[in-house]
């Protein structure tokens, strides 16, 4: 059984289709990647999937169990964890208190929340930022701590919304390997949708491209990379061309 | 135990802080000592007002939500109270778990209807319930409409009914609840709950995406408030002896406690008893000297002008200034 089935899904906004009739599979303990160009519905679909936002049509599965429809709170407590692109949250808790409140959905009990979350800070490299505040910090770290708050909730599916946008590419590479080491630590399965390919190509085992809301392709990185409908629809002419600018897209 | 640890452990602030409170409970010990007659009101109309907006920085403070009817939860509790010990004669100690239960059943309906509505939507419906609620007890004759509730005389000092002569036993009785309610708090802004209350004013979709369910909590800490709300109305009605809903319904109240507390410093532990000892004294002395003279609405005049300043340059009042200046040191 797989762990995330979205089957035939449907998202209008006024009559733009941000989403039309996706299904897609995810298997227990798969790294997925969700890439497109911008306006393809990514963040749509992460939406529709965690409860944002209402799908207009089309089921979604989370262990075998229809979770269409329920609300955020209530899709992390199946399970599902996410992160946002820009974490806009104020600069007056601390960062150890922020991870605390995602370890307080688990548990009541204060010492015990405590030390969840400073097992997870030590586990990204925050333990030294646990007093600052959110705005005080650089981009790269303020993305970690929004990837601790998440994981503070101890899911089993953890949903990442572009972690590596706003990043400088020494960033980017300690993200992917950070990735790396908290899917191989905490068992995961993970599902991000990204802009960088630097991030989604070296681990994913499975890349699904979506396109004007619609989905285009799936397969393999290096299948992907050479897919002719992919190449045309979201790398472009420029690619096509074999301009040097390929790798950034 | 943990949870009474919490209460009464203050060690997490800092030793100033910690000072500030021993030297606030000295102060409200032996002020009956030093002074008396209308200092003596002021002073238990702070507490009053202390537990207020102890009790209004929850949901207004820490949960972010302007709530700007706790007035009607006071009256409501003080009518109880006072209706009670009219009628058939009910001991305030009997009435004022009952009158507390209106406050927060009352609490608990409204805030499940009205927290679907979020930031000035969900003020403006609490003012439109306020004065809607207030009408009612204006025109409601059973209870006796816009004369008011008048308690009955008791042999005093009666301490079943809680009724005194002297200002000192209220000043000592206000006192009490105030302590607890900053015992209580001391708790809360540690607990699971006061966090969650603050990831929602943080941000609330980053807070459902932690598994938080909003609307649920945002409930909660109101009826937490109503609770305070009932308390205070309740000791109201046997400090004053009359009710009427001028006093305990009205929308001016309402805006009192929430101004007072956002002056102090809303989502602060002090925030709120600064702003009572300051709006509380400057109201009665003000009224007091101005209102002989007949110039009416200077009063409003100054405070609209401190919340202008307030939103203007630090909107987490004076306890924000106290800590902008302590990170800078």
């Amino acid at each position: 059984m797989a762990l995330l089935e979205v089957i035939d899904l449907t998202k209008d906004f006024g009559g733009v289709a941000a989403n039309d009739h996706i299904s897609l599979e995810i298997q227990k303990g798969e790294i997925i990647g969700l890439i497109g160009p911008n306006g393809a519905g990514k963040t749509t679909l992460f939406n529709c999937i965690v409860g944002y936002h209402r799908p207009d049509r089309g089921t979604v599965r989370f262990k075998g169990k229809d979770i269409t429809g329920l609300k955020p709170f209530q899709t992390n407590r199946e399970g599902i964890g996410r992160t946002f692109q820009v974490l806009s949250i104020s600069g007056d808790l601390t960062v150890l208190e922020n991870v605390m409140i995602g370890s307080f959905c688990r548990t009541s009990d204060r010492p015990t929340a405590r030390q969840e979350a400073f097992e997870i800070l030590d586990l990204l490299e925050l333990e030294k930022d646990a007093e600052a505040h959110l705005t005080e910090l650089p981009v790269g770290t303020q993305k970690r701590v929004g990837l601790a708050m998440a994981l503070a909730t101890n899911p089993e599916l953890l949903m990442l919304d572009e972690v590596a946008s706003g990043l400088n590419p020494k960033e980017t590479e300690e993200m992917v390997t950070l990735l790396q080491e908290i899917y191989e630590a905490k068992g995961l399965t993970l599902f991000l949708t990204e802009h960088v390919m630097e991030v989604v190509m070296p681990i994913s085992k499975r890349i699904i491209v979506l396109d004007g809301g619609q989905k285009i392709a799936e397969g393999r990185p290096h299948e992907i990379a050479n897919n002719e409908r992919v190449i045309r629809a979201y790398l472009g002419e420029k690619y096509v061309r074999g301009r040097k600018d390929r790798g950034s897209i | 135990m943990g949870t009474l640890k919490d209460a009464f452990s203050f060690g997490d602030l800092p030793a100033s802080e910690r000072i500030g409170f021993v030297l606030f409970i000295i102060f409200c010990l032996i002020f009956p000592w030093f002074w008396g007659g209308f200092a003596q009101t002021v002073m238990i109309k702070f507490l009053l007002f202390c537990l207020y907006g102890l009790g209004w920085n929850l949901i207004g403070g820490y949960g972010g939500q302007v709530a700007l009817g706790q007035a009607k939860n006071v009256g409501m509790s003080a009518y109880t109270v006072a209706l009670l010990m009219v009628w058939w004669d009910i001991p305030f100690w009997v009435s004022t778990p009952l009158g507390v239960i209106v406050a927060t059943v009352e609490s608990f309906i409204l805030g499940y209807f009205l927290f679907r509505l979020r930031g000035h939507y969900f003020a403006i419906a609490t003012i439109a319930v306020s004065l809607v609620w207030q009408q009612l007890f204006i025109n409601w004759d059973l209870i006796g409409g816009a004369r008011g509730v008048e308690l009955p005389l008791k042999k005093t000092p009666n301490f079943l009914y809680m009724l005194f002569d002297s200002p000192i036993y209220y000043h000592y009785f206000a006192f009490l609840l105030v302590m607890g309610a900053i015992f209580y708090m001391n708790w809360f802004r540690k607990s699971k709950l006061g966090y969650q209350l603050r990831a929602i004013t943080s941000s609330e979709d980053v807070a459902e995406s932690l598994g938080i369910n909003i609307h649920w909590v945002k409930v909660k800490a109101y009826c937490i408030t109503g609770v305070f709300a009932g308390m205070g109305g309740a000791f109201y009605t046997v400090n004053y002896n009359y009710i009427d809903p001028f006093s305990v319904m009205h929308l001016e109240l309402s805006i009192m406690i929430a101004l007072m507390t956002m002056i102090g410093g809303a989502g602060s532990m002090w925030g709120p008893i600064i702003g009572a000892m300051i709006l509380i004294p400057l109201d009665c002395y003000l009224g007091a000297w101005l209102g002989g003279s007949g110039i009416i609405g200077v009063d409003f005049m100054i405070y609209s002008m401190m919340v202008m300043v307030i939103a203007a340059y630090e909107p987490k009042g004076i306890w924000g200034i106290i800590e902008k200046a302590r990170r800078r040191r």
